[in-house]
């Protein structure tokens, strides 16, 4: 798989990215609008109760009382009241949710299968899951139990009649409890990498029969040389590895399940044995450079879109085989710099048969490299699409030339990336009504390979905000709220932020089969998505119903924080970088949600009777 | 129980000396009515009370169950907003948390964190004043000195005592040496030995320049200790002033006297009746229960082993 999620440089987000506005400026427009939202209909209720002037009064000393006790908001108290809040998670037995995660690690080898075609992607996002599971529902019930508990049993008293302000209150528990589950989290992380990197080392046994020559089968093919199975599989040795491990002693496998082994060969005595190494390449952190993508149509003229066939998941663009249509990728940056030892390309592009053909010989395509100053072009090579998989090519320094075997080799920097290290790539499919799924991410250069282990912990830093936000929500309702119901509260919130695109779909109405009432008569009338409602009461009711639900749906969706968004599982687990930028994007989109939720916190526990 | 501890105990420089004309306490008008979900009104907890409590004075709330005397403390704490009037504490709103930085609590049922021991139970509070760490670690060191805790100070509270809990809190109502002092029932759940030591520290802390308010519904303890009391029955202020004042029977003469004859007795009737007095009781005085069981407690400890003397 390929992560098709795009981010803008971190700044260009922030500020302004394209026709968008710069995320900065929709917060505070929200965060404006919610402001003047929530004054109005405060306004309105205390006038009701007090009168204009008494609720002007009311609502301009709640304000200042907020603001003030931002302002003088000491970091000792925060710091007494957090350490408490710890303490009291241990006393809570918070421990015992890491107990479970080792459970679930000490189990987990029963039930995944290490024969799958990318172990480590399953491996890689069950620990993750699993962490990220655990961690938010720890925070979940430490963060909406907490303050409640504390009303309830008047400890409150203590506290609040100490000079300590609300807001001191709210950040000292939020930073608490966040601060046991990041300790969790932290030890949960080293755990699990631990796991999945001993679940993953094997080797395989390789003798010289494995190596020596077949004879062929009935049928005439020659049976590869293949190590001995573990884990389910087996690598093929090439004929090419066999004689360099004859005379350099030294050999790789082929990759199978994401992975390869070294080969060493050692004589003792007379007798050769062959070791095999642990499997390389298995756990990656891929650096992509991205291109823009054009497209050219069957008739060999510029497009601005390939063909669409059908509701084949429309976010590829389909161009057909055996005609001029092609998917061009632009990258910029090619230098000698970034690439020392020539390009490596990686490409996973999507097949689409409009005839079965045999199902499984894959549809062939070609690589064209060009530059795009001089058109200069060249044929990289012939392919085969792997689908589901990233393929991965590399564009040496110096090109063989197939035009003119014979003739001097073509320089990649020197003729085929422009002086500005621009290069052009085109894919084009070679069969004949047969087509090719292209997007903008499905093509790109590898600039580098990060650190596994670092861009783990880049995925752990996700699953930490995500559990920042749900103790930040937490915390919030459970200031005015009795403990189940903040529970509940919260893990609405929660569900809500895993289905904020829904939610706006939703809200647009954009959602297939109607709203929640129009779903509803669906349900009960058992009719599909697309069938169209019969004319009468019930159902106009429905719909004007959905009509109405669709103003709170929209103002939720636009609040609740994507919590699915910010989780970067999906780029650890198929194996791409987290780049600074995304990270960055990710914890100030956090910190965008935490500081209100924060406030509203420091307001309600404010406006709140401690005692009864 | 306490140990006097002049550390623990000072007033703060430049604090103020009782003047008994400094007001630190002012109500007005205060009322408080406690109302449903919908906004109903349940109770009229508070009717237009009015009080003033004086720098240096012990001031008893006094009253039945119910009468208003937690709520008007509540109120005072900012821990309850008032319906009308205002609760004014150093010339601050209730409301403003600046007015705790001088005030130390103690909640009817000593509402501490269990799991934590007296030490950190005392730094705790003492990081919530901002204190800088070696103020905290020697008042902490000195208020568990003065409750008598020196030996169960690592103990998880959990598994303190009533009265141990009651010690801790009062240890903890004293961490920011406050210039006043709310206590609510502050004898409940302790021994005579222990009731006999809050009220010596009560009046100890009152001869230091420190304000005592406190609320209680054992009279005995309020006439104790109190120098001004005020009468809460059904949220409305019933009766305030001096204790010695307010007790007085202005047609009642007591003489109290000792090693009379009968003789010397029957003269003195004599003269009662010569003057148109009424006697109402010549006889014997009893001790209090209290004062009894002080002094076999304190006979018992410095003679240890003594057996009691049974009277049939």
């Amino acid at each position: 798989m390929i992560i098709e999620n795009e981010y803008p440089p971190y700044f260009e987000w922030l500020l302004a990215a394209g026709i968008n506005p710069g995320a900065l400026w929709i917060w505070l427009l929200t965060v404006f609008c919610l402001l003047v939202v929530g004054l109005l209909a405060s306004f309105i209720v205390l006038t009701a109760r007090h009168g204009p002037a008494k609720a002007g009064d009311l609502i301009f000393k709640a304000l200042a009382g907020v603001a003030n006790d931002v302002v003088h908001t000491s970091p000792r108290r925060v710091y007494a009241l957090a350490r408490l809040a710890v303490q009291e998670a241990i006393r809570r037995r918070v421990l015992v949710g890491f107990m479970l995660f080792i459970l679930i690690l000490l189990f987990a080898g029963w039930f995944l299968d290490p024969g799958r075609t990318d172990p480590a992607k399953l491996y890689l996002s069950f620990v993750i899951n699993a962490t990220s599971y655990l961690v938010l529902f720890l925070a979940l019930v430490l963060s909406a139990f907490s303050l409640p508990a504390d009303l309830q049993n008047k400890t409150i008293y203590t506290i609040v009649t100490k000079p300590v302000r609300p807001a001191e209150v709210v950040l000292g528990r939020t930073l608490g409890f966040a601060a046991v589950c990041t300790g969790l989290l932290v030890v949960m992380g080293v755990l699990s990498y631990a796991f999945v990197v001993r679940t993953l080392d094997h080797t395989h046994s390789l003798t010289a029969d494995d190596l020596a020559p077949k004879a062929p089968t009935e049928n005439g093919t020659v049976p590869p040389n293949r190590t001995g199975t573990t884990a389910r599989h087996r690598h093929e040795v090439k004929s090419d590895q066999i004689k360099r491990l004859a005379e350099e002693g030294q050999a790789v496998t082929e990759t199978e399940q994401g992975h390869y082994h070294e080969i060493t060969a050692v004589t003792r005595d007379g007798v050769t044995e062959y070791r095999l190494g642990p499997p390389l390449g298995q756990l990656k952190a891929r650096v992509p450079v991205r291109g823009t993508l054009s497209f050219r149509d069957r008739g060999g003229k510029p497009a601005e879109k390939g063909i669409n066939v059908g509701n084949e998941w429309m976010y590829h663009s389909y161009i057909e085989g055996g005609t001029p249509a092609a998917g061009i990728w632009r990258f910029s940056g090619v230098t000698r710099d970034h690439f020392p030892n020539g390009v490596v390309l990686e490409m996973a592009i999507r097949v689409f048969r409009s005839f079965k053909g045999v199902v499984d010989q894959p549809i062939l395509g070609s690589i064209t490299l060009r530059n795009p100053d001089t058109r200069v072009e060249h044929l990289l090579e012939n392919f085969q699409a792997k689908e589901y998989a990233v393929d991965q090519h590399l564009v040496p320094l110096e090109l063989d030339n197939l035009e003119d075997p014979q003739g001097p080799k073509i320089d990649l920097f020197g003729e085929l990336v422009s002086s500005d290290g621009e290069l052009e790539v085109e894919i084009r499919c070679l069969e004949r009504a047969q087509f090719y799924g292209l997007a903008q991410p499905s093509v790109y250069l590898l600039r580098r390979e990060g650190t596994p282990w670092v861009n783990f912990a880049k995925g752990y830093v996700a699953i930490w905000l995500q559990m920042v936000l749900v103790t930040a929500f937490g915390v919030m309702w459970s200031t005015f709220l009795n403990g189940p119901v903040a529970l509940l509260a919260t893990l609405g919130s929660m569900v809500g932020g895993f289905f904020v695109t829904f939610l706006q779909s939703l809200a647009l109405n954009r959602s297939l089969g109607g709203g929640t009432f129009e779903s509803l008569i669906r349900i009960g009338q058992q009719k599909n998505l697309t069938e169209q409602l019969e004319q009468n009461f019930t159902s106009a009711v429905a719909v004007g119903l959905d009509k109405v639900t669709r103003i709170p749906l929209f103002v939720v969706s636009r609040v609740l924080p994507n919590l699915r968004e910010l989780n970067d599982v999906q780029y650890v687990a198929d194996g791409y970088d987290i780049s600074a930028d995304l990270l960055a994007i990710h914890l100030t989109t956090g910190l965008g949600y935490f500081i209100p939720v924060l406030l509203l916190g420091f307001l309600f526990f404010k406006l709140r009777e401690v005692a009864k | 129980m306490m140990q006097s501890q002049a550390v623990a105990l000072e007033a703060p420089p430049g604090a103020a000396q009782p003047t008994g004309t400094d007001v630190i306490i002012e109500t007005r008008n205060l009322s408080k009515i406690y109302r449903d979900f919908w906004g109903r009104q349940k109770v009229r907890a508070l009717k237009a009370l009015d009080l003033e409590v004086r720098r240096g004075e012990i001031f008893g709330l006094l009253g039945p169950n119910g009468s208003g005397k937690t709520t008007t403390i509540k109120l005072l704490l900012g821990l309850l907003f008032p319906t009308s009037g205002q609760a004014l504490v150093f010339g601050k709103d209730a409301s403003d948390v600046t007015k705790n930085e001088r005030i130390g609590y103690l909640p009817e049922e000593s509402y501490l964190y269990r799991f934590l021991n007296a030490e950190e139970t005392l730094d705790f509070y003492g990081r919530l004043f901002d204190m800088p760490p070696e103020v905290r670690r020697q008042r902490t060191a000195d208020l568990i000195h003065l409750v008598k805790l020196d030996w169960a100070k690592r103990r998880q509270l959990k598994e303190y005592s009533k009265g141990m809990t009651r010690r801790i809190g009062l240890a903890q109502a004293l961490i920011n040496d406050p210039e006043l002092i709310v206590l609510d029932e502050p004898t409940t759940g302790l021994d005579p030995i222990g009731c006999r030591e809050m009220k010596d520290l009560i009046l100890e802390l009152r001869d230091r320049g420190k304000t005592v308010l406190m609320c209680s519904h054992l009279l005995a303890d309020v006439q104790d200790v109190c120098d001004r009391i005020a009468i809460l029955h059904q949220g409305e202020l019933k009766e305030l002033g001096r204790v010695d004042s307010l007790l007085k029977i202005r047609d009642v003469t007591e003489i109290r006297a000792s090693g009379l004859s009968d003789a010397a007795k029957e003269e003195i009737k004599s003269v009662i009746a010569r003057h148109s007095g009424q006697l109402v009781s010549m006889d014997n005085p009893t001790s209090t229960l209290e004062e009894l069981f002080l002094s076999i407690v304190q006979d018992s400890e410095a003679r240890p082993g003594r057996r009691a003397r049974v009277e049939q």
